[in-house]
């Protein structure tokens, strides 16, 4: 480095140390009027929801739970068979994004492929597989084109995917995804985001093409938390035909997940749980940033990182502990790892609702731009859904009566994933271990930790965030 | 961006290629060239700084809509190329970058918040990439920036804080406790305001620092002199409503005069429930919210090409209330790099040398259509615009203007001479 350069460099570093006329723009918004909502009545409210519910299910005969949970056959009618096409159309939408991200505008919120990937896929598809059913089973963008690639050149055999690896691949890979979510500079910007869509795109096919579907079942993140997720769903196929039944009831009648899924949908709580937690004044007071003067993502890559890894490594500490004390509370000979396989789907509801109720307030605006988009998807001046004049607006975040609706849509989100969880995990052990008592005794720890947690939950709703 | 907007830049682009078919871009045939002039808009889409970039970006398009509608700049289109910077210092300066050597862009525009500006103007300068930024920041007339560094469509935190304390001390009191939150942007506000009023023969009883994490004020309150005629507030951030509202429960109706800068209140609606507490103090406005009594044709003609009802909030939902105060400087602005470049003859990036001097040869900007905020005076020395400040007092749920400095006023000594600096 030159002397001169250096120099520069030292009085720049001086300049922002110093920065005498810092402005601080950070605006009054939705969650000043928050903090004038009797936020501390709606927590306790939600707690206590949750705590009646364990009560309640101490004194419900076993039989009960089995019933809420059965399933209705629908029908026997398949779509599988259009699976190919269906995922060769999403391969397609999905190249004409990437190519919309690197040729299109270069404002995230006008350009269709970050508007697709946080805002459709992130918020509304995952929401859509964790309720309706497994949509990704028709939509994965790699399964089409390799069925395509199979049918035109000879059939290769594949070489093989060490079993011991498990779903370790799968899970890094979607640690990836929550790094970019939560400790990548820039995230939205349309190229960045482009060029990392279409090399994992790449990566991943070209492996399939080496390991064969093992690797969409075992080392890909995106497939792995979709399948996840479609356990809780309303609709999913069971016996042959469609059932529909109370979210969980795949959970009780399929079999349960291997120990990588199981451990998976702790880490998608516990990122869920950070994306919320890094947000808050809590938060940045422990990093030591003036949430006033918020330096920007690309001065806390490093914190972001650490913290969404310790938040990982926290909940999936604390689940293990949960599940194993209430084991040993009704000497079940059951071990950690077969406990979490049972239990840690029991959490997937919680994940669901912090899911929807975190993301809310931005798709609410973001959504409002996808429409834009959606309206004009090929920038040619189209107006396809009849806006017209659109002015996107985040006025609901500007009176008392808007927020409190999105607030307590965001609390009841979360009070009502923590409902459900305690419903799903006391069937569980009903199932497994015969009566209500022993049932409840073996979930009174990973109760305990639910009501704690719905507690956490509304606080990070309910506290100052920048 | 809105769907309006965005179809209106993308008939400029398509224009761009077929001028020769439009009766409205026929006038751009004789130009030396059709290309567009590209403006890299340095916007806040995300990060902390979104609120301001959302309205920042409305009323950038909408004055290059009406720079286009009006034949464009020395007869070529302007193209507004939006780029996100986080609101991270560091992606700023990627941004500006990416304006010289990627996008080629012939300048860089649009930047609001201070720490952002002082992370790319280094850049900006190295790449002889004149910058046009809009964040009311003293750090371009202090000199701390360079040559290439310009803000000529806002006036600086220092001057407009200076120019009130002729009106507190003249109608509102002699003694003043200050209440700031304990950073840079309060410290500012500390440092110019207690001068200025300490100028004017006031005395200044308190400063009280608030933590910037701080979310509940009651155990301040009671530091506050028994005989403060005026309080001084600069609050900002998630808490500043409950600040309010703990302030009205703690004076009662026996408060004394308040006085505090919109940024506490910016793009939030002062009816909100809560804020009855207002009803009666005085805000620094950098642009009335409220259209007056004596509004002008200018204002008038502004607020509707950008989608602006007379409370300041979009015609389409009376509840989203702009950033009013601060969003005419990017119009202001962007009318300021016209005016430059048709002076410059402005062809190409060979010629941002000769744009940056026909800025600075810039003096009087009378208020017109290109100023809707009132007459300006730019100091082509220090880069830096001064003008009209307003001090309005809420008066029955909205803003009143009692008050309108003169420019003289928001005068300060040079602290700078960029014109010494290489071009």
């Amino acid at each position: 480095m030159q002397p001169r350069r250096i120099l520069k460099q030292l009085q720049l570093g001086l300049a922002l140390a110093s920065a005498p006329a810092a402005q601080a723009h950070a605006h009054a918004s939705e969650q000043s009027l928050v903090l004038l909502l009797p936020t501390d009545i709606y927590t306790g409210a939600g707690v206590a929801a949750v705590a009646a519910t364990v009560v309640l299910l101490a004194l419900l005969p076993a039989g009960a739970m089995a019933r809420l949970y059965r399933p209705i056959p629908l029908t026997r009618l398949s779509l599988k068979a259009l699976k190919p096409f269906t995922s060769l159309a999403a391969f397609a939408l999905l190249a004409l994004l990437v190519w919309a991200g690197l040729t299109g505008p270069r404002d995230p919120l006008s350009n269709p492929l970050p508007l697709f990937v946080w805002t459709v896929y992130w918020i509304g598809f995952i929401t859509l597989q964790a309720t309706l059913g497994d949509l990704w089973a028709y939509l994965n963008p790699w399964t089409g084109p390799f069925w395509l690639a199979r049918k035109l050149f000879r059939p290769w055999s594949y070489a093989r995917l060490p079993p011991e690896l498990g779903h370790t691949l799968g899970i890094i890979a979607f640690l990836g995804f929550a790094y970019l979510l939560l400790a990548d500079p820039a995230p939205s910007d349309p190229d960045r985001l482009a060029r990392s869509v279409a090399t994992y795109w790449l990566f991943t096919f070209a492996l399939t093409l080496i390991y064969g579907h093992r690797w969409l079942q075992r080392a890909e993140g995106f497939g792995l938390m979709a399948r996840a997720y479609a356990r809780l769903a309303i609709f999913g196929r069971w016996k042959g035909k469609l059932h529909a039944g109370l979210p969980g009831w795949q959970v009780l009648h399929k079999r349960p997940f291997p120990l990588g899924p199981s451990l998976l949908i702790v880490i998608l709580l516990a990122t869920g749980s950070f994306d919320g937690l890094n947000e808050t004044f809590w938060w940045l007071g422990l990093i030591n940033i003036n949430p006033l003067e918020f330096p920007g993502r690309s001065a806390v890559v490093w914190q972001s990182t650490l913290g969404l890894l310790a938040s990982n490594a926290a909940l999936i500490a604390v689940m293990a502990v949960t599940i194993a004390l209430g084991l040993r509370l009704i000497g079940a000979r059951t071990g950690i790892a077969q406990g979490l396989r049972l239990f840690a789907p029991s959490i997937l509801p919680i994940a669901l609702g912090y899911h929807i109720a975190h993301y809310l307030p931005s798709f609410l605006v973001d959504g409002q731009y996808a429409l834009v988009a959606l309206s004009d998807p090929f920038l040619t001046g189209a107006d396809y859904l009849g806006l017209g004049q659109f002015y996107v607006t985040t006025g609901f975040f500007n009176t008392t009566a808007t927020v409190r609706v999105i607030f307590l849509s965001q609390a009841g989100a979360v009070v009502a994933g923590h409902i459900l969880a305690v419903m799903l995990a006391h069937a569980i052990a009903v199932r497994d271990f015969g009566t209500t008592r022993g049932a409840a005794l073996s979930q009174a720890p990973l109760a305990a930790f639910m009501i704690a947690y719905t507690l956490f939950g509304l606080w990070l709703l309910a506290s100052p965030r920048f | 961006m809105t769907n309006q907007t965005r179809r209106t830049a993308l008939k400029t682009l398509a224009a761009g290629t077929a001028a020769a078919t439009l009766p409205l871009w026929a006038r751009y045939t004789h130009a030396q060239s059709a290309a567009p002039i590209k403006i890299g808009f340095q916007q806040h889409v995300t990060g902390i700084g979104a609120a301001y970039g959302r309205w920042y970006g409305r009323t950038t398009q909408a004055a290059a809509t009406l720079i286009n509608e009006t034949g464009g700049i020395n007869g070529r289109p302007v193209e507004i190329v939006a780029e996100d910077d986080g609101t991270d210092p560091k992606r700023g300066a990627e941004v500006v970058e990416k304006f010289a050597t990627q996008h080629n862009c012939d300048v860089g525009f649009g930047t609001l918040f201070s720490h952002v500006v002082i992370g790319s103007a280094p850049r900006a300068g190295e790449l002889k990439l004149p910058y046009f930024v809009v964040s009311e920041g003293h750090h371009v007339a202090s000199g701390m920036l360079n040559r290439y560094t310009l803000q000529p469509g806002i006036t600086d935190v220092k001057s407009q804080v200076q120019a009130m304390a002729p009106y507190v001390h003249a109608s509102l009191g002699k003694k003043v406790t200050m209440i700031f939150p304990d950073f840079a942007f309060g410290h500012d506000h500390r440092d110019y305001f207690s001068a200025a009023m300490e100028a004017q023969g006031g005395e200044i009883l308190a400063k009280i620092a608030i933590p910037p994490t701080e979310t509940s004020f009651t155990k301040y309150f009671p530091k506050i002199p028994r005989d403060t005629e005026v309080l001084y507030h600069v609050m900002v951030g998630p808490a500043v409503l409950t600040f309010v509202k703990e302030l009205g429960e703690f004076f009662g109706p026996s408060a004394p005069a308040i006085f505090g800068f919109i940024d506490s209140l910016e793009a939030v609606d002062i009816t909100s429930p809560g804020l009855e507490f207002l009803e009666g103090s005085y805000f620094w406005e950098g642009n009335p919210r409220y259209a007056q009594a004596d509004q002008s044709e200018h204002d008038a003609f502004y607020r509707s090409r950008v989608g602006v009802d007379a409370n300041g909030a979009s015609v389409t939902d009376p509840t989203d209330v702009s950033t009013y105060a601060h969003m005419f400087g990017c119009w202001e602005t962007l009318h300021v790099i016209k005016a430059g470049m048709e002076a410059a003859n402005y062809q190409g990036p060979d010629d941002r040398g000769a744009l940056i001097e026909a800025v600075e040869a810039m003096t009087d900007m009378p208020e017109s259509r290109e100023h809707p905020q009132g007459a300006k005076v730019f100091n082509g020395k220090t880069h830096q615009v001064f003008g009209h400040q307003y001090i309005s007092r809420v008066e029955g749920g909205r803003l009143n203007v009692v008050h309108t400095t003169s420019i003289e006023d928001t005068l300060y000594p040079d602290e700078v001479d960029y014109t010494t600096q290489p071009l």
